[in-house]
This record gives C-alpha cells, structure tokens and sequence, in this order.
C-alpha cells in the first residue's frame, strides 16, 4: 500500500519581526497510509498547527515537500479539507447555506437535486436536522463544530484535516462528538489528521500519535502506534491493556519536554568553585529507599561539606527520566540501577552508545519479588506452586511488573524465574512500569506481581494487595542495587568534582548504613521531595518495623567490598543483558569494563575520607541455584546456563573518551 | 400579605402609564432643549447676545412666512425653505452616490491589494486633511460652473470615510474567513459576495454614515461661497448679506434638523441591512 501523504524533510522557517528567522520545524518526515487516523501532540509553540497549515497547503514549507497523492502540496483545496478550531462558518449564512456554499462550490458538476441530496445527507450525519434554517450564532458551540464537520465532510475531501476541533468545548460535548466523529471516519474510512493537546482524545481516536518536540526545530520526537481495536467506545477503551501505557507514554514524553524547556529555560553556566570544575550539578533519582544517600547528602550538608555547593535533586518518575536526562545533559549525574551503565554504554537504550562511568555503588540488596495476594490464596506460596498455577491457568496472560530492562529486579527476577523453570519470556510477560505503578495495578489485578526496590513489597504487603514470595537475600545477597552513574565525558571534564561527589554520597552512605540513623532516615524519605509516603512504610531492616537497632539490616549502603565499583559484578551483569537480548555481548567487554569502572575516582575518594581502602576480593559471584560465574569466560558461563533467548556477541563501537563539548 | 390588583394597573397599560415609566428617556432631553431655549430668549430679551429671541422667529414677519410656508415659490432664488432644501439635497445625493461607488470600490481595491494601499494611503491621507471650504476655489478653477463644483466639493469630502473605512473592513476579513475560501477555492465572484461583501458590510456603513454628515457640512460651505444658487447655504448667506439675523438662525436650525434627520436615516439603513453590528 503507498501513502496517501507523504511528508517529506520539511523545514519551516518564520522571519521575525526584528531581522533573522525562527525555525520552527525541522527535518519532519510523516508518511500517512490511506484510512489512518494520525494525531498531532506538542506543547503549545511546538509547531503542531504549522505542520497541519502545510499539509493543507495554507502555508509552505521553506524545504522539502508534502506529497497528496503523488503531487506535490502547492495551495489549498478542497481535497484536503480543514476543520479549524473556531468552527470558521460565515455566520451570515444558515446552517444549509453554509455547507450548500462549500459543496456548490467544490461539486458544480452535479445537479442542483443531487448537490441538495449530498447537503441533507450530511447534516442529517451529524444530526442537525432540526437547525437546517438557523444563523451560526443562534447555535451552541457543539453544534456549530458539527456544521463545520458537517460542511468538511460533504466535499468528500481526499485527506480530512483537524486544528483542534473539539479544544473551546465542554467535555461532555467533547465527549460525543468524539464518538460521532470515530464513527464516521469508521463508515467512511476517511483518512484524517487532528492537532490536539488532550491525551484521551489522541489515544481515543488515532492510529498512530505523532509526538512532536518542542521549538525551535520541532521534530518527530517519536510516533505510537496504537493497537486498540476499532471500533472503539470512549467508555471501553480505558479498560484496553494499552490504555493506560500509551496514555503513560504520551504524558512522560511531554513532561520531558516541558522539563527540557525548563531546564533551557534556566541560565546553566558551569560554576568553578572551591578547586572544582562544577559545583551546580542536577542529579537524577525516583523515589525509592534506595535513595536515601542522595538524600541524607543533601540534608545533612555532605554535598556542601566537600564544596558542591549547588546540588540539586531532580525527581524523576522511572529510570527512562534518568536515561532520557544523561543522553540529553539536563542531569549531571544520576542514581541508577547497577545494569544501566553497561547497558547505556552498550547502547540499550536505543541511541548511540553511550559511556556511562559509575565509581560508587550506592546500595546493595533491598529488592525483594512480590506477588498479588489473589494468587496466594490460590494456594500459591513457593516458586514450584507458581509454575503449577501458571500451568494450570496458561490460557491467561501472566503479567509481572519490573521497573526497567537493565535493573537489577529484571535481571534477578528472570535468574530467578528461570532457574526455577519459568521462562520469563514464554510463560509469563514482564512489563517495564514506574514502581507507584505497579502497587496499583497489582491491587487491580492487571500484574501478577513484581520484583521491586523497597519499600514497594513492604508497602504491598502491609496494604494487603501482595505477599513476598522471595527475598534478593535468597536469590543473591549482596547483589549490587543502586550505583552513582555520570556520562565518560562528564567524568572527563570534571574530574575533581566527581570525585567531590563520589567523596559526599560515599559519607552519606556511611551515615545511612547505620541502624541508629534509621529511624530518621524513614522520616527524612517521607518528605514528600523524596518519596511522599507514610514513615512506617519506610525501612532498611528486616524485622519489626524495620528501623530497630535489633533487626538484620536489608538494604547495604556501606562496609567492606560494599560501595567500590566492581568490574566482575558488572560483566555478569552484561552476561545477563545479552542472555536475555537487551543487548547484544560485547566482544570489546574487556575494554567497556575498563571504561565503565572508575575504580580510581573511588579510591581517591575514599582515601581522602580516610577510609580503609584496603584491596580486597570480594568473593566469586554465585547465585542461589549454585551456578559459579567465571569471570574470565563470560561466554561459557552464558551457553551453560539452561533457559535464554538467542543471544549474539558483537563489537560495540565506542568513540574514543572526550571531554564535554560546551 | 396578599397583594390586592390596583386600578393603577390598567392606567400602566394606557399611553399615559407607559408616558410615566418611560419618562427617563423623554424628560432629560426635554428639559436640556428647553433649558437651553429658555436661556436664549433670556439673554435676548436682556440684551446680553445680539441675536433675535427664539420666539421672534414667530413674531417676526419675515421669519413666520419663512416657517408657516416652506413651499411658496416667487421664482428666481426667492423660494420657500423646502426649495432650498430640496436643491442642496439633490446636490448631496449627487456627490454622495458618486463617492460612496468610487469609495467603496477604491477601497475594496486598497484593502485586498496591500502594495496599492501603500502606494496611494499617504497620498489619501493628506487629502482627507483637507477642509471642504479649501476645495471650492479648486472645485471653480476645474469646473467653472457652480453646479458640477459644488457636487465635486461634496464628493470629495465624503470619500474619504467611506474609502478608509470599506479599506479597513477589507483588511479585518477574519483570517478564518479566508482559509475557508482558499480551502474551497472559491471564484472571486463568490468570494467577494458571500464573503467580501457580508464581512466587511458593518465597517462600510460606518464609513457611509460619517459621510452622510460631512456631505451636509460640506454643501453648506460649498453654497455660501457660490452665489446665485439655488439652496440652503446660500440662502443663509444672502439673509446675512441683507441682515435678516433671524432668517440666519432659521437657517442654521432648519440644517440641523435636516442632518439629523440623514444621519437617523443612515443608522436605520444600517441597522437593517446588518442587525446587531
């Protein structure tokens, strides 16, 4: 099937009033299928109405061209017919005058009984029956949206284009004639266009939603596809298992917009200080107690103690805010679960790879694998009874809720499914969800669990909506959880304030990992800076409630072989990455391990606190299944183990390590 | 209490009822104009201002012939004031008609064609600065006949408000408006019908209702400079040659009363033609 439209590298360029030009759309490239429905979001100002205007022909592209057809878009025409956003009738014209002079005008070839059929047809369509003979102005706002449809559709355009056309309405109004238009584009497989700014509406009407970023030089920032079947029932539609995700996915791409903006908003020049390169850092981190060293940094002054003066936190809410903010440069560094920096340097994360240096490990365990209360009361209690269930019900589909591919919940909760005979991929889905996610959709029923930094499973279990059916402690203790993250080039241009850095959340680390601070460590995370939630539901022991001096202690923050980079726990890590192909094996691992561990940032670090930095091993890696990992054949170690997908081994094109271009 | 219907309420629904409770609208201007006329006649009497009482416009021979018998005809120019009104009127229409085509099609033609309209807006500009009066000498040079010179005079003060404004109400064509068109792609003639013409209708009435007044003005300044025609600028002109000060008063309200009355008439065209603007 060939396109109906074709847009191809459109640049638009406005000359301002003052000399120059704004860019406002660039490098835009669109191909719309014959039927689609394809929806336009952006903040206000992206360029969203512009790139409308040149697909109708109001306004041309400065380069490239839009194709109709085959022909090039060179003026308007009723072929692609606008619905602007202030319905746009004359409103000396009646209800029948209005779409009589558009059809009249556009179909003269017809009778004047065939062109008064086609008119009575269509306004019967949108049921306007009733107002044939009224003046615009004697007509609600609705209504008058319907005579423009009304009036679009009458001319049986090629390509139906919408400016907005349900914005100046009230949402029960909105609402309708939402529906009335899906069904008309449905009986008449009408290929349409809409700007909007409403989520719902996108993911109610579209095929796919063209997601655009902000201006100057708006691009495509990405296009969902939307898979819910048609037709569709406004009221039905949210119970689709896509709803909420596409939704979700929209509201994150916009929110990183509006952040990006904010952020270029604000005047960013490097501030030296006190010896160091930079001593305004944004750093990363969502809302889990594994936080805690970020927090306990910025509350008690470590930060400002070792001359970072300026830090500031910067609430994500998942690991794609993290990801998205060190490809980007609005983060400085980041709090990151220990797969991301091979797995960004690998390139997992969809762009160029890119060098991630991680020199502290900020927290080990405090993970935990967490299923729905529904499923323990069908007598599910060990792993051997979950695979029975999951045999038992295999025509259901068995979702279970991880954070992100490259966490450590993914890759111990696939280790652990797997060494107990569940394929992760086959027998159950994973799906990557924010972690205040989850808890609802595992009280929902939607998830069947999942595997989660605290105090997600502790919270589950205290509301009654899961059980623990497995501890980290049981599958690895003392895995690595979270690490201190920041780009190669960042760690190269700044080198004394990484170290600076490393040097404060290292004491942070050191205050947290004692049980005597725990108490007003639940406190301090409560903040609703932090994680917004009640005290109790926070804390790092295992016993009680968690925070007495008397319980074994969970989460590791600091202590021997606790926070120095480790090169063996990250290549098990990429063994884990490439089993389940999140990442092909880097044949360069040697060099990626290298580049990633800045094992001398923190041995500075922790000499100059004066800390023990003997060289110690810590011991060879095995999980609960006994499987040894060598590390000198990572290879090897990944064909024994039983269940895993095609895995490939490639090299990783690394560029050579830089400092930052400013 | 259950109120008891009072005979009041029948005399509400008579003339007289309707006289009182409206009588905010009638009794302010009343008593203006009767005020103002009260003090005249007293500051005639008193001997303060020059000019004849307004109750010697009754008293006087001249002036009562004037008012009682505005149709009398003793041929020449010594005509009843409804002759003289009818010749100036008759001008006006003359001109008026002429401006307001050449008007509002100059001003269709500036409004679509921008670089027209900068072509030729200072020179508009400068013209309409122009005050009637300074047109009559020109308007003789050009024409050295009293009828066609008073008619350009009257053209060319009313053309400057119908030109400008049917330009501008060309310009404010909603942009809606005329994406419709382009999306339609409408022939110029139906454009400039169900477009063009309904859209920009308010702000030529406009133009045309100013006009209608500066017409009136102008003919009067046209006629008192041009003697030996028929009308009623230069009968004034004539009554102040001869020092009839009553006549000229006469005059003066006749004028007044005569452009209130086109200016009333302009409005209720207006608002027929397009309700509501």
């Amino acid at each position: 099937m060939t396109s109906l439209v074709q847009v191809q590298e459109i640049e638009k360029n406005f000359p301002l009033s003052g000399g120059g030009n704004y860019l406002a759309l660039q490098g835009i490239d669109l191909q719309i299928q014959k039927g689609e429905f394809i929806s336009l979001i952006g903040h206000s100002g992206c360029g969203k109405s512009t790139l409308l205007n040149m697909i109708a022909g109001l306004d041309l592209p400065t380069a490239g061209t839009v194709l109709l057809d085959g022909e090039t878009v060179k003026r308007p025409g009723p072929d692609k017919m606008v619905v602007f956003q202030n319905y746009s009738l004359l409103p000396w014209l009646t209800v029948r005058q209005n779409i009589s002079l558009a059809v009249d005008e556009v179909m003269p070839a017809m009778s004047r009984q065939e062109r008064e059929a086609v008119i009575d047809e269509h306004i019967a369509m949108v049921g306007l029956s009733h107002a044939v003979d009224k003046l615009p102005l004697q007509l609600s706002g609705g209504m008058r949206q319907r005579v423009a449809i009304a009036r679009a559709l009458a001319i049986k355009p090629k390509l139906l284009l919408l400016d907005e056309p349900f914005g100046a309405l009230d949402a029960l109004t909105r609402g309708n004639l939402q529906e009335k238009l899906m069904q008309i584009c449905n009986e008449h497989q009408l290929t349409a266009v809409m700007v909007t700014h409403d989520v719902d509406e996108a993911v109610l009407l579209s095929d796919r939603i063209v997601m655009l970023t902000n201006g100057p030089g708006s691009k495509i920032g990405d296009i969902l596809t939307v898979d819910i079947p048609r037709p569709r029932k406004r009221l039905e539609v949210v119970h689709h298992p896509s709803y909420y995700s596409l939704r979700s996915e929209i509201i994150y791409f916009l929110n990183r917009q509006k952040r990006v903006k904010q952020w270029q908003a604000k005047p960013h020049k490097t501030l030296a200080r006190h010896g160091l390169e930079k001593v305004n850092l944004d750093l990363g981190f969502i809302p889990l107690a594994a936080c805690a060293p970020l927090a306990v940094a910025e509350a008690k002054g470590f930060f400002s103690k070792h001359g970072l003066d300026e830090v500031q936190l910067v609430r994500e809410t998942s690991w794609r805010g993290v990801t998205d903010g060190l490809v980007d440069t609005t983060l400085d560094a980041a709090l990151m679960p220990s797969g991301m920096p091979t797995w960004m340097t690998a390139g997992g994360h969809g762009g160029p790879p890119l060098p991630i240096v991680t020199a502290l490990t900020l927290s080990r365990n405090g993970n935990g694998i967490t299923l729905a209360t529904r499923i323990g009361q069908q007598g599910v209690s060990t792993v051997a009874e979950y695979r029975d269930y999951l045999l038992k019900t295999n025509r259901e589909s068995h979702q279970l809720g991880i954070v992100h591919p490259a966490s450590m919940h993914n890759l111990l909760l696939r280790y652990w499914l797997a060494s107990n005979g569940i394929d992760p991929d086959h027998d159950v889905h994973l799906q990557t969800l924010p972690p205040a996610q989850m808890l609802a959709d595992l009280k929902d029923g939607s998830i069947d669990g999942y595997c989660v930094g605290e105090p997600w499973n502790w919270r589950a279990e205290q509301e009654g909506h899961g059980f623990p059916i497995v501890g980290d402690l049981d599958i690895w203790s003392g895995h690595p959880g979270k690490v201190l993250g920041v780009r190669e080039d960042w760690a190269l241009s700044y080198p004394n304030t990484h170290i600076a850095l490393t040097k404060a959340l290292l004491e942070a680390c050191r205050y947290c990992a004692d049980p005597a601070h725990w108490s007003e460590l639940s406190e301090l995370l409560s903040d609703r800076r932090y994680l917004g939630m009640k005290q109790e539901l926070i804390r790092f022991g295992n016993a009680g409630d968690g925070n007495s001096q008397e319980s074994s202690p969970h989460s590791l923050f600091f202590g021997p072989a606790v926070n120095r980079p480790s090169r063996s726990e990250h290549l098990w890590i990429l063994t884990q990455l490439a089993r389940w192909s999140e990442i092909p094996f880097p044949r360069n691992y040697v060099e990626i391990l290298e580049r990633i561990c800045a094992v001398s940032v923190y041995s500075t670090a922790a000499r100059e606190l004066g800390l023990d930095d003997v060289s110690y091993q810590r011991g060879g890696i095995e999980l609960f299944d006994g499987v040894a990992f060598n590390a000198d054949d990572p290879i090897s170690y990944l064909n024994q183990l039983s269940i895993h997908k095609d895995f490939c081994v490639a090299e990783i094109p690394l560029k050579p390590a830089r400092v930052m271009m400013t | 209490m259950v109120p008891i219907p009072s005979p009041r309420k029948d005399s509400n629904a008579s003339p007289l009822g309707w006289l009182t409770r409206s009588s905010s609208n009638w009794l302010p201007p009343l008593l203006g104009t009767g005020g103002f006329l009260l003090l005249w006649q007293l500051f005639s009497m008193s001997g303060v201002i020059a000019l004849p009482a307004p109750s010697s416009l009754f008293t006087e021979e001249r002036t009562r012939t004037l008012i009682f018998y505005p149709f009398y005809d003793r041929g020449g120019l010594d005509k009843g004031l409804f002759w003289q009104t009818l010749a100036s009127l008759s001008r006006v229409a003359q001109g008026y008609t002429l401006a307001a085509l050449v008007g509002i099609a100059v001003g269709i033609t500036i409004g679509l064609k921008p670089t027209i309209n900068r072509a030729f807006d200072p020179l508009f500009q400068f013209l309409r600065m122009v005050a009637p009066l300074a047109w009559v000498p020109i308007a003789l040079v050009l024409f050295q006949k009293n009828q066609p010179a008073a008619i350009f005079v009257i053209f060319i003060t009313a053309i400057w408000p119908i030109l400008i404004n049917t330009a501008e109400g060309v310009r404010q064509i909603p942009q809606d408006y005329r994406n419709v068109a382009l999306v339609l792609q409408m022939s110029s003639r139906r454009f400039f019908t169900k477009v063009l013409i309904p859209s920009a209708l308010p702000y030529i009435f406009t133009g045309l209702r100013i006009s209608i007044g500066l017409a009136w003005l102008a003919i009067i300044a046209a006629e008192i400079v041009m003697p030996g025609t028929l009308g009623i600028g230069f009968f004034i002109w004539d009554a102040y040659q001869q020092n009839y000060v009553g006549e000229i008063v006469l005059g003066v309200i006749w004028i007044g009363a005569i452009g209130l009355v086109l200016d009333r008439l302009m409005a209720a065209l207006q608002n027929y033609i397009s309700p509501g603007k």
